[in-house]
């Protein structure tokens, strides 16, 4: 048998059909110069496996790959201010509108969606959201800032949830 | 091949479903981060191809067809991904591997609870490995780092890198044949005992 060389490493690595196994330890036991070249090849694996693990991820990763992520994401139908201002107005009284958008805002700022939703499509267009909300809320009769809030939140509620 | 859970979530992203890709990220990213930085021993560095691998998956969603296990896949398109990279001229790939950084990436280093003679052996260590991947060939480089720090079978690390087992096995040897010579400084204990 010519000296197994790289059946060695495949040896230490548990890599071998076991029919081979008994081949290469036999060709060990009595080859001294095989014997030397696999106790180095193992010194080398165990000097590797003494290395520091990887560190941790880094703070932010997820952050900045959401904001790298963004930019692959079909982008809606834009929509300039003039005409969303236009829509809204006809839609809903501008001081109502601004209780709408307050009221959204601070609810989502209160639960924490914007940490917590940094794949969800609908916190990526939240601008537009907002503009259906305000659609929805014209549509349902709304005309109080509470009823806006459940509006504004309708897709997260739990079924039965904001009942009155 | 039996069921692949991850295959399936690739599959469900395909269809429009964002929180599968969550949790493929929430899988895979520290994974990929540690596979990044095994390969290239530099933290900025890792986690920008770490990215890049997350966000060549979502641009990749419609062609993705689940022919082996969504791992074993994932790992192919970082090994291909940072070899790329390292292939390319230039000052980041430089800085990621062959060059003595000392105490650049403190990250990598031994905890702070080492003694100073550990700190200063690991550091030693870390310089050696660096310096022993940046002159292996690459796809040495790649088997070496998918066999010792990331576990992969040889059946695995041939899907990763398109080859055969043969191949792998002779690739993984000849880098560890390598590694004996760069870290026979650092050996330990006695080959029948690391016997499995």
């Amino acid at each position: 048998m010519k000296h197994p060389r790289e059946d060695l490493t495949a040896l230490l690595d548990g890599a071998l059909p076991a029919s081979r196994v008994s081949e290469v330890r036999e060709h060990l036991a009595r080859c001294p110069s095989c014997r030397e070249e696999a106790e180095g090849l193992r010194a080398a694996v165990a000097a590797l496996a003494a290395l520091p693990p990887a560190p941790e991820l880094p703070p932010f990763f997820a952050t900045r790959l959401e904001a790298r992520l963004r930019e692959e994401r079909p982008s809606r139908p834009a929509l300039s201010a003039a005409s969303l201002l236009s829509r809204l107005g006809t839609a809903i009284p501008y001081p109502r509108l601004f209780a709408l958008a307050a009221g959204a805002a601070a609810l989502s700022l209160a639960v924490g969606i914007p940490m917590r939703s940094w794949l969800d499509t609908r916190a990526m267009v939240r601008d537009l959201d907002l503009l259906q909300d305000y659609e929805t809320a014209s549509a349902l009769g709304v005309d109080s800032p509470e009823d806006a809030l459940i509006v504004a939140q309708l897709d997260r509620l739990e079924p039965g949830e904001g009942r009155r | 091949m039996g069921p692949d859970p991850d295959a399936a979530l690739m599959l469900a992203f395909q269809q429009g479903d964002e929180g599968a890709f969550r949790t493929l990220y929430e899988r895979y990213a520290r994974p990929m981060f540690a596979f990044c930085h095994h390969l290239v021993r530099d933290a900025a560095r890792a986690e920008e191809l770490a990215q890049d691998v997350f966000v060549n998956l979502y641009r990749a969603r419609d062609r993705y067809r689940p022919k082996a296990r969504f791992r074993t896949f994932l790992y192919r398109v970082a090994s291909n991904h940072c070899l790329n990279e390292l292939r390319r001229p230039g000052p980041s790939s430089s800085r990621a591997l062959g060059q003595d950084e000392g105490a650049a990436d403190p990250d990598s280093l031994p905890s702070d609870a080492a003694g100073p003679e550990e700190q200063a052996r690991g550091k030693a260590l870390e310089s050696a490995v660096r310096k022993l991947l940046a002159r292996l060939p690459e796809k040495q480089r790649a088997a070496l780092v998918l066999c010792r720090f990331e576990g992969l079978s040889y059946e695995e690390i041939a899907e990763v890198l398109h080859t055969t087992l043969p191949a792998v096995k002779s690739l993984v040897h000849r880098a560890t044949v390598a590694a004996a010579e760069a870290l026979a400084p650092f050996e330990a204990g006695s080959f029948e005992e690391a016997l499995p």
